[in-house]
């Protein structure tokens, strides 16, 4: 295991971060294990799931395939950099108020998923909204009221 | 009456309390359990279906820099095995042989999961292959061989038939024939299976964190399979990312895990990665059915007959095997709603060079009511009848309940023919059945697929074990806010809010000052956990008989304290006062002081403090929910490409304690129906490889997969606690038959019907073509 290290610097949530890192420790790993920040979950490490879901500069990425040291140098945001110092984002509130979490392991991909797109398209329609999950897989919910969720939050309050 | 004064969380759509720490990152599941000196597990698994082991050579492992420990059978000569039931048992890591694909054979204890990993590729294992059991017709009459030597590879038969069944079966005027097959399934929680065990440095107990439905059983297990005295072990359930009946059982890696931290006195801990969970997470399903059916001219059913055959895999799963409840609990319910009086059951469950067989939500039911919806259906079509119509024909009638089943099984009132019509009126189905025939004559193949279910729950014995009753402790602290503990595994239902809402209802208190505590062996009271649709009604009925106790005890307080008559005083939102007169109250909080600190003045006969445990165990041994799903697909039958366009439920539990909630789980449920039918399957090769080990193979719905629904509730109450029955399946019972006739239907001008899950646009191609050619 003389696996050599390197130092990576990224910015994670907004502070910056030094971390040395084995160059095949995936980021998702390296948030989790490394940085403390658990709410980013791993369901798969196949790319498949969207349980993994950070930004990257913004875009939602899969930290499963990612390398830490690809990271070095950009901005992530992962589930923790979305929460509001008090209470829940709009988005989150949502999520509540329309039950779209049960076990809640796929919820902080969702929620990085649906934030992006509406930050893209503040309106979209339930097409939309269902293709912009489909990268997101949940096995508990059968994803309706997370739709609900997303569409409520556009300005018109979920009518189309 | 003062019942009436109290608000009702009871039935009310109560946001969850689970959900802030859910949706802000900071829940805790098993991977996120980091202690210092934590070590961690990779296992190395079988290549092959069935193989002798020659030879093993695990010195370059052992070497390996960060490796602590290297075990085997040898180490660890453990064996998930109930001797009582069965001639077969797995041993923890393979004992000279293997027998799946998959099947865990050492264990690699290193620094990180990534050094135990990289020693596990230095173990050098000599196998000499066997030739495979993998056809259940063929393992059925022990071809090509016994999977084990010393026993037949049928392990469990059984057969029934209801008295007159020959006759009534020969004297039908027409008979029907069929064989209906469900694919190998899993459950695919998107939190993958794990454990962590480490020994508690101040009492040096064992502590397990377990992703279990089952704290208790849990324990139960790792205390007579480790030898460990029961109040020595201490399970703590955390955060649990889905469990679907998979996370009911005991598993090789449990044990292993915790023989590790035992024997090393190291927090160890593994953690499942996706193609592990594939390979060994319990599978479920993999039923075929031979069926037959005799009906008369009115397309009224007299008799089915069915031999019913599952494959249990390479060992029973433990404590159970998921093939003996695929088929018993099949043939107990294959008459369905309907009112068929004649029944002849043969039940084969076989072994094979497969991962084990277990619970996937809704055991038994999607393969019964595929058979069942698809015999009505059959029956329909060979009579020239409306589906619609021949539903109506058969199903129980309201006079009829208690209705004891052709199998004997007693189902509690319900609503089956009002959910069956309210549900046709939901779908609009004349009105669909007048389009239907004009998109044909465009070329357009819809269908419509009926699925009218019944749910057998809160069973005295289910995957969460025989323990048919459900325990709840209620200590109302100090302060007057109030802690109840139940013995429940929750794996995503809500349980913190919805045994919460019974709760507050009882007491007169805020939903805000109660916490639920579960999934620690050490806070909880001893329970069967959750499984079979058995929390809502049993511990939902455990949660109320303790709070009407503490109800109970609080009045008496209050009536002394406040000197009036017990049957004068009302409780709500944390006071009890003296009914009409509101000024003479007194708060649960200065009652709880009273009954902690100032003890003198506690009425006489009570005990000091307020706390109570209270167990309920149902009347019935089973309460049977019910209701109606009806699916619309679109069929293209030149890309065989299926879609769901619309779908409905009409579904009654019994009494409701969170509609919300409820409606969440029919909705996951007919979103993994719509899974069963159209995506998952587990496939294996002709040498008994997995070849479906990614979620790229093992296919799960997306939410483009899924329609919108309608949903409406009904409430036939039970006779039990509450009036609630249980529901956490019965939209997997139903979904999948609602789909598949609905493609059956659709496929009607091609004279097809679907007898086969999932059904891949190749099966609808060649169904198609079958007649066009
Ligand atoms: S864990 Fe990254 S996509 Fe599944
Ligand atoms: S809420 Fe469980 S996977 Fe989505």
């Amino acid at each position: 295991m003389a696996d050599e290290r390197s130092v990576v610097e990224l910015t994670v949530n907004g502070r910056p971060y030094r971390v040395e890192v084995s160059p095949r420790w995936s980021l998702a790993d390296v948030l989790r294990h490394r940085l403390g920040l658990t709410g980013t979950h791993v369901g798969c490490e196949q790319g498949v799931c969207g349980a993994c879901t950070v930004w990257l500069d913004g875009e939602p990425v899969r930290s499963c395939l990612l390398f830490a040291v690809q990271a070095a140098g950009h901005e992530i945001t992962t589930v923790e950099g979305i929460t509001p110092a008090e209470g829940l984002s709009p988005l989150q509130e949502a999520f509540h108020r329309h039950h779209a979490l049960q076990c809640g392991y796929c919820t902080p991909g969702m929620l990085l998923t649906a934030e992006a797109l509406l930050r893209r398209n503040p309106a979209p329609d339930e097409a939309t909204v269902r293709e912009a999950l489909t990268g997101n897989l949940c096995r508990c919910t059968g994803y309706q009221f997370i739709v609900d969720a997303v569409l409520s939050m556009r300005p018109s309050g979920g009518e189309d | 009456m003062a019942q009436a004064m109290r608000p009702q969380m009871m039935g009310a759509r109560v946001s969850r309390v689970e959900d802030p720490r859910l949706l802000s990152g900071q829940a805790r599941y098993l991977d996120d359990i980091q202690v210092p000196g934590m070590l961690e597990i990779a296992f190395v698994r079988s290549p092959h279906a069935a193989a002798d082991i020659i030879y093993m050579d695990l010195e370059a492992a052992r070497q390996y820099p960060g490796v602590y420990a290297v075990l085997t059978y040898d180490e660890c000569p453990v064996w998930l095995w109930d001797k009582a039931t069965y001639e077969v048992g797995q041993p923890v890591l393979a004992h000279g042989e293997v027998q799946y694909v998959g099947q865990p054979v050492v264990a690699i204890v290193a620094e990180d999961r990534y050094v135990a990993e990289d020693a596990a590729e230095l173990v050098r294992i000599d196998y000499r292959p066997r030739t495979p059991v993998l056809n259940m017709r063929d393992a059925l009459h022990d071809q090509p061989h016994r999977v084990h030597a010393h026993t037949p590879n049928v392990f469990f038969h059984q057969e029934y038939q209801t008295p007159g069944f020959d006759e009534a079966f020969r004297q039908a005027p027409h008979h029907l024939s069929a064989t209906f097959r469900t694919n190998r399934q899993t459950a695919v929680t998107i939190e993958p299976r794990g454990t962590a065990a480490m020994i508690d440095p101040a009492s040096g107990r064992l502590t397990v964190y377990a992703s279990t439905q089952s704290p208790h059983r849990m324990r139960e297990d790792i205390s007579r399979l480790l030898d460990i005295p029961e109040h020595l072990v201490r399970v703590v359930v955390p955060e649990v990312g889905g469990g679907f009946g998979m996370k009911a059982n005991c598993y090789p890696e449990d044990i292993v895990v915790a023989r590790v931290a035992q024997m090393l006195r190291r927090p160890v801990k593994w953690v499942s990665d996706r193609t592990e969970s594939l390979l060994s997470d319990v599978h479920g399903r993999d039923d075929i059915h031979d069926v037959e059916v005799a009906f008369d001219a009115d397309g009224r059913i007299i008799a089915i007959r069915d031999h019913l055959m599952a494959d249990g895999g390479a060992y029973p799963a433990y404590p159970f095997s998921g093939a003996v409840g695929e088929t018993s609990l099949a043939a107990r319910v294959l008459t369905g709603p309907y009112d068929i009086p004649h029944l002849a059951t043969v039940i084969d469950c076989t072994y094979s060079n497969k991962t084990p067989l277990g619970a996937y939500r809704g055991v038994w039911g999607p393969i019964a009511s595929f058979i069942q919806e698809g015999v009505v259906d059959r029956v329909a079509r060979y009579l020239g009848l409306d589906p619609a119509e021949v539903r109506r024909r058969n199903l129980i009638h309201d006079d009829q309940f208690p209705y004891r089943n052709a199998a004997g099984m007693i189902y509690d009132r319900g609503s089956y023919r009002e959910s069956f019509e309210d549900a046709l009126a939901l779908i609009g189905y004349d009105e669909f059945r007048r389009q239907q025939a004009m998109d044909r004559q465009q070329g357009r193949y819809r269908g419509i697929g009926i699925s009218v279910f019944v749910e057998p729950t809160a069973m005295a014995s289910s995957e969460a074990g025989s323990v048919g009753y459900e325990s709840c402790t209620i200590r109302i602290e100090p302060s007057g806010r109030v802690t109840a503990a139940l013995g429940l595994g929750p794996t995503g239902q809500g349980h913190e809010t919805t045994m919460a809402q019974l709760i507050a209802d009882e007491l007169g208190v805020n939903l805000e000052d109660i916490v639920i505590l579960h999934g620690d062996t050490d806070s909880a009271p001893y329970g069967g956990g959750t499984g079979g649709s058995r929390s809502g009604p049993i511990g939902g009925g455990a949660a109320l008989v303790a709070g009407r106790q503490m109800r109970e005890r609080l009045i008496k307080y209050a009536a002394h304290l406040l000197e009036a008559g017990e049957e004068d005083i009302e409780l709500g939102h944390g006071e009890a006062w003296v009914a009409g007169v509101p000024e003479r109250s007194i708060s649960i909080r200065t009652i709880a002081e009273t009954a902690y600190t100032n003890v003198r003045r506690i009425p006489e006969g009570l005990p000091i403090g307020l706390e109570v445990t209270a167990r309920y165990l149902p009347k019935r041994p089973v309460s049977f929910s019910n209701g109606t799903h009806v699916a619309e697909v679109e069929v293209d039958v030149r890309t065989g490409i299926v879609r769901v366009v619309r779908y409905a439920v009409v579904n009654d539990c019994g009494r409701l304690i969170n509609p919300t909630i409820v409606e969440g789980q029919i909705q996951g449920g007919v979103a993994q129906g719509i899974g069963a039918v159209l995506l998952e399957a587990l496939n294996y090769d002709e040498n008994g490889q997995l070849v479906t080990t990614s979620l790229l193979d093992y296919l799960l719905p997306e939410s483009t997969d899924v329609p919108q629904m309608i949903i409406q509730h009904r409430e036939t109450p039970s006779d039990g606690e509450g009036g609630i029955k249980g529901m956490g399946e019965g939209s997997l019972i139903a979904s999948p038959a609602a789909v598949a006739n609905a493609i059956s239907d659709a496929l009607a001008p091609f004279d097809a019907f679907v007898d086969t899950l999932p059904v891949t646009p190749d099966m609808v191609l060649a169904m198609v073509q079958r007649k066009g050619a």
